[in-house]
């Protein structure tokens, strides 16, 4: 029971140390995929605001350098650019409205090229000037409308990910996405490629636990319990059969170290009778043969004699009485001769194969119920196939046949197991079905009578003769059903 | 042998009917038999003068028949002993002979087989009685020899002639002479023969 538990708990952490290493393998390959998915929209974003950035420098120095009229401009600049809200010029002598655009075009004088002015960040807007004679010029831009968002990678209304414009600590959203507590953050932040507009692109993206592959981690839960499961039955049912093989063989020696005892203690208790009747005859007779025959004697070895004879039939009625088996006939019951046939042919599958002998049945298809003792059957069976495969041993395996065969003659059963082994050799077949005889050196020499005791019990016989050319066939004779024997 | 009493065969068997049957069988040639069911009796208490032989049972409750045998061994019981079994393996005979069995014998026994074991036993035994009587006498009279005629026996056995005993030991042949005429008449031997025969082995191991 410890072992069963602690075996299970072994599985039990093997599929929890598995689980968690395919998990954590699963959610990185998750996670760097939403990284570079969310680093490539955030480069795409980042190059199309820069690229708005240079088409607002490219304005106001094609404005600086045509000096269109007033009314073209500004008409035609905000139908072609709907970012660009107002464009206003300061001629030559007159100032900017305020101190703001004056300051920024002074330094764009100085700088070379557009400066931003300054940033509404309530409205999202910006200003910049370019400092240019004679008239210089100022765009005001709207930073929602500067943004393409038909070119846009994400959609604004629903992407996760939250994309702003930041200039001196101030920024403006232009994309809220959705805030998540917990999880992974992904970040992005990299300058407009317009040097006039040194706005900072920040993107952020916040992972949520919820956005993990839960679905497939849950798949490889599943699926690795199921594997490991499995992996253990099958590990667990070898370790049984093993376990039942170890069983039956230890049975076996069991038995026949029951058995060894059985025949030592027999031996002893009919020794022991046996001796004093002979030593008791023999003196008998020599005192019979004096020139003065003891009579008196003689006559007391005689009944010794008489007395140590019955004694010895004694222990053999005993012996009798304690290993009596039960009639068998009363088992008898209706029984399918193929089923048992394929029974023990199952159980001596290894036998078979370790001696490279593939069984051949040769069985009608219409067999009807046969009566017999099922558990007597199936012994006598077992006991003829062993037989056979034993004899086939002494043959070359590609010589070896072992043939099952059943067949009817006379309202008859008749069950015949034939083998390609050398046969059996004139002297030993009167001899087949005595009890201890045997011709292998670690045979009992039971097999046999026991399978004839059986099958006569249930009013069947065994019937032993060698083929042609070579090999021998046991038949198992059934009794005929309609004469109850 | 000595008709003065009978051999006297002990039979150690703890079943009865083996016992008084065997008994009557062994008696028919006129062997006295003296039945023990306890091995640890007869141990304690058979008579060891006794000439003859024992039969003892090798499955017996309590003791084993090879232990009663190595015990008898051990304590120099010179009776050979004849071994029954009722099944005999080879290790158990091969143990038998090691621990001094004179023979292994398997029940049921064959009356022939048994009476002429134990007949061959029997002479066995009184040829080894009469020997170790022999000797005995022979120790007797050799210890009567004065130190001079024992050093002159010695050389005898050795095979030297007289002159050669003398110039070894620095005496007269006639003096050698002397001393071998007193020493074939203290051994009460008439000829070379048979004092060799008789006394070669004392000379070997001069033991008191």
């Amino acid at each position: 029971m410890l072992s069963k538990l602690k075996s299970l708990r072994i599985w039990l952490l093997l599929w929890v140390c598995l689980g968690v290493l395919g998990a954590v393998l699963l959610a990185r390959a998750a996670l760097l995929d939403l990284r570079t998915a969310f680093e490539t929209d955030a480069r795409i974003i980042h190059r199309l605001l820069s690229q708005r950035g240079v088409q607002h420098d490219a304005i106001l120095a094609t404005l600086a350098l045509l000096q269109p009229e007033r009314d073209s401009r500004e008409q035609r600049l905000s139908s072609l650019y709907s970012q660009i809200l107002d464009v206003a010029q300061r001629e030559p002598g007159s100032h900017w409205p305020d101190a703001a655009l004056e300051k920024a075009e002074s330094t764009s004088h100085q700088l070379g090229r557009p400066v931003v002015a300054d940033v509404d960040w309530l409205r999202g807007r910006y200003r910049m000037v370019l400092a240019a004679t004679p008239a210089s010029h100022a765009l005001t831009i709207d930073l929602r409308s500067s943004v393409p968002w038909n070119d846009w990678p994400v959609s604004a209304a629903t992407s996760p990910m939250r994309v702003a414009l930041v200039l001196d600590g101030q920024q403006f959203v232009l994309q809220p996405g959705q805030s998540r507590s917990g999880g992974w953050r992904f970040d992005f932040r990299k300058h407009l490629a317009a040097e006039s507009q040194p706005f900072e692109v920040v993107a952020e993206r916040q992972v949520g636990w919820s956005e993990l592959p839960w679905v497939s981690i849950f798949l490889w839960l599943s699926l690795l319990a199921v594997a490991l499961a499995g992996l253990r039955s099958v590990l667990k049912q070898r370790d049984e059969r093993r376990r039942a093989q170890e069983l039956l063989r230890l049975g076996q020696v069991a038995r026949l170290n029951t058995l060894g005892e059985l025949a030592a203690g027999l031996a002893h208790e009919l020794n022991q009778p046996l001796t004093a009747v002979l030593a008791s005859t023999q003196a008998a007779r020599r005192l019979l043969d004096d020139d003065e025959p003891d009579l008196a004697t003689a006559r007391t070895a005689m009944q010794q004699a008489a007395e140590q004879s019955r004694r010895a039939s004694d222990v053999l009625g005993r012996l009798r009485r304690t290993v009596e088996r039960p009639d068998l006939s009363g088992n008898q019951q209706q029984l399918d001769l193929r089923a048992v046939i394929r029974g023990v042919l199952y159980l001596l599958e290894p036998e078979c194969q370790k001696r490279l002998v593939i069984p051949v049945q040769e069985i009608p298809a219409d067999l009807p119920a046969i009566c017999a003792d099922p558990v007597a059957l199936e012994q006598i069976l077992h006991n003829l196939l062993m037989n056979a495969l034993q004899a086939l041993e002494q043959v070359p395996p590609r010589e070896r046949r072992l043939t099952l065969r059943v067949c009817q003659e006379q309202a008859r059963w008749i069950l015949r197991i034939e083998d390609s082994g050398p046969g059996i050799a004139p002297d030993v077949l009167p001899r087949l079905f005595e009890p201890f005889f045997t011709t292998r050196n670690n045979g009992l020499g039971l097999g046999l009578g026991l399978s004839e005791t059986l099958a006569m019990s249930m009013g069947a016989r065994i019937v032993a003769e060698n083929i042609s050319p070579r090999g021998a066939r046991f038949s198992l004779i059934l009794p005929d059903e309609k004469a109850p024997s | 042998m000595t008709r003065l009493l009978s051999p006297l065969i002990h039979l150690i068997d703890d079943d009865e009917a083996v016992r008084t049957s065997l008994a009557l069988l062994i008696g028919t040639v006129g062997l006295r038999v003296e039945c023990w069911a306890d091995p640890q009796n007869f141990i304690a208490q058979f008579d060891r003068q006794s000439i003859g032989a024992i039969v003892l049972d090798v499955r017996m409750p309590g003791i084993s028949g090879l232990t009663v045998l190595e015990t008898l061994m051990a304590q120099q019981v010179d009776q050979p002993v004849i071994l029954l079994t009722g099944h005999g393996t080879v290790d158990m005979c091969r143990r038998a002979f090691k621990a001094g069995a004179a023979e292994f014998l398997e029940k049921p026994v064959n009356d022939e087989l048994l009476l002429e074991t134990l007949q061959q036993a029997v002479r066995q035994h009184v040829r080894l009685r009469e020997r170790s009587e022999a000797s005995r006498e022979a120790r007797e009279r050799y210890l009567q020899l004065s130190e001079r005629e024992r050093e002159v026996l010695g050389l005898i056995v050795a095979g030297l002639t007289n002159k050669e005993i003398g110039r070894a030991l620095g005496l007269s042949p006639r003096t050698v002479e002397t001393h071998r005429a007193h020493l074939f008449a203290k051994l009460e031997v008439e000829s070379l023969a048979q004092l060799i025969r008789q006394f070669a082995e004392l000379t070997e191991s001069p033991a008191g």
